[in-house]
């Protein structure tokens, strides 16, 4: 059977847009990586184990564009040295935390941090706050709170659930979010060729500011 | 299923092809080990060595001496027990893995010790990490075990893991420790598998001592080892893996729980852990090398793109013929011992640190672009950059120069960029 994504002999080759996906232990990284590429929650998911990879092809305005999702371990121990090789030519970030935990929120700043560190600063980046299905409203963390903080970076929030059917749409958003974004501030970003990405290319996005107020899920 | 697209655009669709699952070898019918084995167990079965129909007459033998040593076991020395434990598959059964683990590694029976309950361990600081990671683990129990004896079994392996942190608390708990410690604890029971555990994480020559470190520098140290065993082995394959970049990252599962996590019949991963448990510490990684090489095809075949290569690699198809990757592996050992190997791997290592100081250097170069690029922070990070040494200093002169004329041609660009951001 041959895939109607394979590259056709005399046409371009397929863009690739590479994400990374950051955060706490346990938040849900690999579930919402998961819901995104297949379509359905991981079940019996487990701890991830240095960095897994997931991709899915989108069509954006009738091109079709290959997003590759990197799902990292979420213990420290994995990041020094051995995640760091992942960070190169990585076009987006997702900082993922779990509503129902806010240690893992309180997190977000070191993420910050390492992501600054590997010069993703100008990056797209997006905020998820992930298992808005768990707990009690009070129990959970206050949108507002993390508005704030996603403000404050300048990146939009969502607050989704990889776990709820409903709430698939949302994770849909989370991801052709930084997809749009990759692709408006094309020719920038093209293909994944390395050292292609000179530093004389000035980055000017076009698009829209995001207003992030509309991404947030209504699952409270 | 509906796409949603934030800006609007109804042109936009996906296709779900996330997955890229692993090809099977249709030749795996040429292996060498006990077919039946293959045949009944699925991923699911715990118990796959009960009901037989057929069995290999080599290991009907083998089970019949195994029975035999085992009536009387002070009379079996430890060599006969490792013979056993490598040679074609492995020790057979859980019943008598049960008995022989201990015995490979030199576990006594006054070492197994009553556990102590879970209340008197939980203010260990690794405690929220261990708990999560052993709540993730249901894929490693038996399906249709009932519920309150999962529970149980989990609550145990919590305790192990903990115990054996807290006996030696210089060692650090990762993620993939639990996948050894369930496979010990599911074998040979909450008594026996501490001891057991103690040993495999503690001592000079203990196999998984050093995973536990502070960071995984000797870990990856030890599984870049992997890389030259392949390369005297298959050039070909091996300028194509480097081509790749793909690293060693989709062995590191591997390595850090024995396959345990990797490998979807638990069959599979007792068999491996026969061996491991009276091999070198460095085996297992001559296994994943084996294990590379018997891919070779499908890697030969794979893009020469690290994302597609990690994906290949790191998702293990379910009819790997692992008695003939053993055999590979132990020859592999015999031919490249691990001290024949360091001066390639310190090569490697070399190139790597290269690499990764000219990827530094490329990030510094962005960064300071951007900060010469003038976004908001720019006139902040000016007299930051300036006490940085000189040539740096020209750089970044030269760069606020060409801000200045792209400011000055093009001003209204840089106000809607700064909208953006």
């Amino acid at each position: 059977m041959s895939e109607p994504n394979e590259p056709v002999p005399g046409l371009k080759q397929k863009k690739v847009f590479k994400i990374i996906v950051l955060g706490d232990s346990g938040v849900g990284k690999t579930c919402l990586t998961y819901r995104f590429c297949e379509g359905q929650f991981l079940d019996k998911s487990e701890a991830t184990i240095g960095v897994d990879f997931r991709e899915r092809t989108v069509r954006i305005r009738n091109e079709d564009i290959k997003l590759q999702l990197w799902d990292t371990a979420g213990q420290e121990r994995f990041r020094k040295s051995m995640v760091q090789h992942y960070y190169r030519n990585v076009h987006a970030v997702v900082i993922v935390y779990d509503v129902t935990k806010p240690e893992t929120f309180h997190s977000i700043a070191n993420w910050m941090q390492e992501v600054e560190s590997h010069g993703l600063t100008g990056a797209p980046r997006v905020l998820v706050g992930n298992k808005c299905d768990c707990g009690t409203p009070e129990s959970r963390l206050a949108t507002t709170y993390a508005q704030r903080l996603a403000d404050k970076h300048g990146m939009p929030l969502f607050e989704t659930s990889a776990l709820l059917d409903s709430e698939c749409d949302n994770v849909e958003s989370i991801f052709m979010t930084l997809a749009h974004k990759l692709y408006s501030k094309q020719p920038l970003r093209v293909l994944s060729v390395e050292g292609e990405r000179g530093p004389r290319l000035v980055t000017l996005s076009r698009q829209k500011r995001n207003n992030s107020s509309n991404d947030s899920c209504l699952c409270s | 299923m509906e796409s949603i697209s934030p800006d609007g655009d109804s042109g936009d669709k996906y296709t779900i092809n996330g997955d890229c699952s692993p090809t099977s070898n249709k030749d795996s019918n040429s292996l060498n080990h006990a077919k039946n084995i293959d045949d009944i167990s699925t991923p699911s079965e715990l118990k796959f060595d009960e009901d037989f129909e057929f069995e290999d007459p080599d290991v009907t033998k083998k089970r019949k001496e195994l029975e035999k040593c085992l009536s009387n076991p002070d009379v079996v020395n430890l060599e006969q027990w490792v013979n056993f434990a490598k040679s074609k598959a492995g020790l057979i059964s859980d019943e008598y893995r049960r008995k022989i683990w201990p015995l490979l590694v030199g576990v006594t029976q006054e070492e197994m010790t009553e556990p102590p309950s879970l209340d008197e361990l939980s203010t260990h600081p690794e405690y929220n990490q261990v708990v999560l990671d052993v709540n993730r683990s249901l894929k490693r129990f038996p399906p249709g075990i009932p519920y309150e004896q999962r529970v149980a079994l989990q609550d145990q392996l919590t305790v192990l893991i903990l115990r054996v942190i807290m006996k030696y608390p210089h060692l650090k708990y990762y993620q993939g420790y639990h996948d050894v410690a369930i496979t010990l604890l599911l074998v040979c029971g909450d008594k026996a598998s501490f001891p057991l555990l103690c040993r495999l994480s503690y001592g000079p020559s203990a196999p998984l001592a050093p995973f536990m470190q502070t960071t995984m520098q000797p870990t990856q140290h030890l599984l870049n080892y992997m890389l030259p065993v392949i390369r005297r082995a298959d050039e070909r394959l091996s300028d194509c893996l480097e081509k790749s970049g793909v690293g060693t990252m989709f062995a590191l599962p591997w390595y850090l729980t024995w396959f345990g996590h990797s490998l979807n019949r638990y069959a599979d991963v007792v068999r491996l852990y026969d061996y491991f448990l009276c091999a070198a510490p460095l085996f297992p990684v001559y296994v994943t090398a084996a294990l590379v090489l018997h891919r070779a095809p499908d890697v030969l075949l794979c893009d020469c793109d690290m994302a597609m290569m990690h994906c290949l690699l790191s998702r293990l198809p379910d009819d790997l013929p692992f008695e003939d990757i053993l055999v590979t592996a132990k020859k592999l050992y015999d031919e490249n011992d691990p001290t024949d190997l360091e001066p390639e791997v310190a090569a490697l290592e070399k190139r790597e640190e290269q690499q990764r100081r000219a990827d530094e250097e490329r990030m510094r170069r962005r960064a300071a672009e951007r900060a010469g690029r003038g976004r908001a922070g720019g006139w902040r990070a000016l007299p930051a950059a300036l006490r940085r040494p000189g040539p740096r200093r020209a750089a970044l002169a030269l760069a606020a120069a060409l801000l200045a004329v792209y400011v000055y041609y093009r001003p209204d660009l840089f106000r809607e960029r700064e909208d953006d951001l």
